[in-house]
């Protein structure tokens, strides 16, 4: 009995008679799967990563009373003085507000030192609480030893700068010259690229103490929920009395507003990679249609109907395609890594975290786009194919 | 002749992908910090009333000898370099005092840990490498008004490397008789300063003698491959 022939086979023979062709085609597809996963997975990580920058700002709002100079900088600007106080009491009021995640208080205290320089200097000291400012600064990292041990002790944490400067390091004593008062060094910061490198922390209870200001503070940080409105929460903490509110408003939205720019980039980018699959594929598929016209030809004239034809030449594209995403993810997840450092190494900016993000369902979801556009771009070779009348192309083998 | 447009996708991705993996290079680098007089249009007037003008000069260790220099550095001084401010790519920077265009002395200050945070410890010398002037900028102290006072200063006026020669930097010890053990501590509850002070003087001697005055005080046994090349601008 004569065994019936299956299109699949036939399908299968055919990819296997050209494989160069069907090996390239399946590299280009595979690096295309590739770009479209690893942008699928970097619009993901990159947004998430600059959440997560965002949450490491710490607090967007910082709460001072009027007047207060709130930055490092400007309180020298001033000669260390003109600093004025909140009550403590506030941070309930602040706490009130549902937008509000966390607080944290802080005190901000300025000695002169008569021998910095030939006239003296300002050193000015933050006192803050172990307890919530780490949880708000998690981008800190340290170089040496860690935060306070002791939320009451005498104890310091030197910015990168600022123990370059007094040539600091852990186990080293610190002397504040107008009160007498020696902290010990339990931390170094790592740099940081923020004021906070500058700035030398000991305990708020100590300062307070110290300094003769219990039960006051020179700014409250409020981390805001990141659904919340900031300006609206802002406006709000406007009604507490003799503050005045310095937002980071500005920079989360422009922090969003560059999210939004790279989802946009990304897409567009991914929609060329899907262009570029799908041209391989209807060229490979094409080319072999009409290398194979005659083929088809004979086939059809033993029987084959234009269904038969059809499914066989969709069948080689859906291999086709099926193999080369498979190898796209596999060069994805395999490659990640890599890439991550890549795209850091070509931004100017990037945030901290894993930038490339891919799971199972991404991976499928990528199978499934690449097998969606494969399908598509088959329709038109397998349709020629189907097209073929048997006995036109065995002709023209004679021309 | 059929060109397959299959392969120009490929190998342009490949091509592209290769190109921007070669682009995977520099780190940011952090400069080492330097000495730098707060205020120098002051402070060289202060140093040197006669001055009509001053040059500043950037060197390092690093660009002027590398390691060969620092090693030879740490040897004549007699304690190895460390922590911050010690590391081979620290900028110092050399204030060339003028006179109607004639150099008549230099100031160059060095960074040391104290006990309490650094010091900044700057000298005034002559062309010969005497020092004629003394300036503590910056020293975290309980004794630090008697440290700063002139009077201390004054003790070094005169003195050059020759007499740091013997003066041991890890003990603070220097040989009975010389001048270096001459210098008298004002604070005596402030001798890890006093000693970190004579540390910075006599590295900031070596430093002048190294960088400006061509290696002066090297003796020839100090330098068994023979003296660098002698000082020029960086």
């Amino acid at each position: 009995m004569a065994k019936k022939i299956s299109i699949y086979e036939v399908a299968a023979k055919n990819l296997l008679r050209k494989k160069t062709r069907s090996a390239l085609t399946v590299l280009g597809i595979g690096l295309s799967a590739w770009v479209l996963l690893s942008l699928l997975g970097f619009n993901r990580g990159y947004e998430a990563a600059l959440n997560k920058d965002i949450d490491n700002l710490g607090f967007q709002v910082l709460v001072t009373a009027k007047g207060c100079p709130y930055e490092a900088a400007t309180l020298m600007l001033k000669g260390g003085t003109g600093l004025r106080y909140l009550d403590e009491s506030v941070e309930r009021d602040i706490k009130k507000n549902p937008e509000v995640e966390e607080t944290t208080p802080m005190l901000m205290q300025a000695v002169f030192d008569p021998n910095k320089g030939e006239s003296g200097g300002i050193s000015a000291y933050l006192g803050v609480d172990p307890s919530t400012f780490p949880g708000m600064k998690a981008y800190l990292e340290f170089r040496q030893g860690a935060w306070f041990t002791d939320p009451e002790g005498y104890e310091a944490v030197l910015g990168y700068e600022a123990a370059e400067l007094e040539q600091r390091e852990v186990g080293d004593l610190l002397l504040i010259p107008e009160k007498d008062i020696e902290f010990k060094v339990v931390g170094v910061l790592a740099r940081s690229g923020t004021q906070d490198d500058g700035t030398i922390f000991v305990p708020i209870r100590t300062l307070q103490r110290e300094f003769g200001q219990e039960g006051r503070v020179t700014a409250m940080g409020v981390k805001v929920d990141k659904e919340a409105d900031i300006v609206a929460l802002e406006n709000k903490l406007y009604d507490l009395p003799d503050v005045q509110v310095v937002s980071m408003a500005q920079v989360k939205q422009t922090i969003m507003g560059l999210v939004s720019t790279a989802k946009v980039m990304v897409l567009s980018i991914a929609l060329i990679a899907i262009l570029i699959a799908m041209l391989g594929v209807v060229n490979t598929i094409l080319m072999s249609v009409i290398e194979r016209t005659q083929e088809i030809g004979i086939i059809k004239s033993m029987g084959a109907m234009p269904g038969d034809v059809f499914r066989m030449i969709w069948t080689e594209t859906i291999v086709l395609c099926l193999l080369g995403g498979a190898l796209g993810v596999g060069l994805s997840l395999a490659l990640a890594e890599g890439t991550d450092v890549l795209i850091r190494s070509l931004l100017p900016y990037t945030p901290t975290g894993g930038l490339i993000v891919v799971d199972l369902g991404l991976a499928l979801l990528t199978l499934a786009v690449i097998l969606g556009v494969g399908l598509v771009s088959g329709v038109y070779p397998a349709w020629r194919a189907a097209r073929v009348r048997p006995l036109e192309s065995i002709r023209s083998e004679g021309d | 002749m059929r060109i397959d447009s299959n392969v120009s996708p490929v190998w342009g991705a490949v091509a592209a992908a290769a190109a921007l993996f070669v682009l995977l290079a520099a780190r940011p680098l952090f400069p080492a910090v330097g000495c730098d007089l707060n205020d120098p249009d002051r402070d060289v007037k202060r140093l040197f009333p006669e001055s009509t003008g001053y040059k500043t000069v950037y060197v390092s260790i690093d660009r002027r000898g590398g390691r060969e220099l620092l090693r030879r550095i740490e040897e004549r001084l007699g304690d190895p370099f460390k922590g911050l401010y010690e590391t081979i790519d620290v900028p110092y920077t050399m204030y060339h005092v003028l006179k109607d265009g004639n150099i008549i002395g230099y100031i160059h200050g060095v960074n040391q840990k104290g006990r309490y945070g650094g010091l900044q410890v700057f000298l005034a010398v002559d062309p010969e490498g005497t020092v004629r002037g003394f300036y503590i900028q910056k020293l975290t102290s309980r004794q630090a008004s008697l440290l700063r006072d002139a009077a201390f200063g004054r003790q070094f006026a005169g003195l050059n490397l020759g007499d740091f020669f013997a003066y041991d930097v890890r003990t603070g010890s220097a040989p009975a008789g010389s001048r270096a053990a001459g210098i008298t501590n004002p604070a005596s509850e402030a001798g890890d300063d006093f000693r970190a002070i004579l540390r910075a003087v006599k590295k900031n001697l070596i430093l002048i003698d190294e960088f400006l005055l061509g290696n002066k005080f090297l003796p020839p046994s100090a330098a068994p491959g023979g003296p660098l090349p002698s000082p020029r601008a960086d």
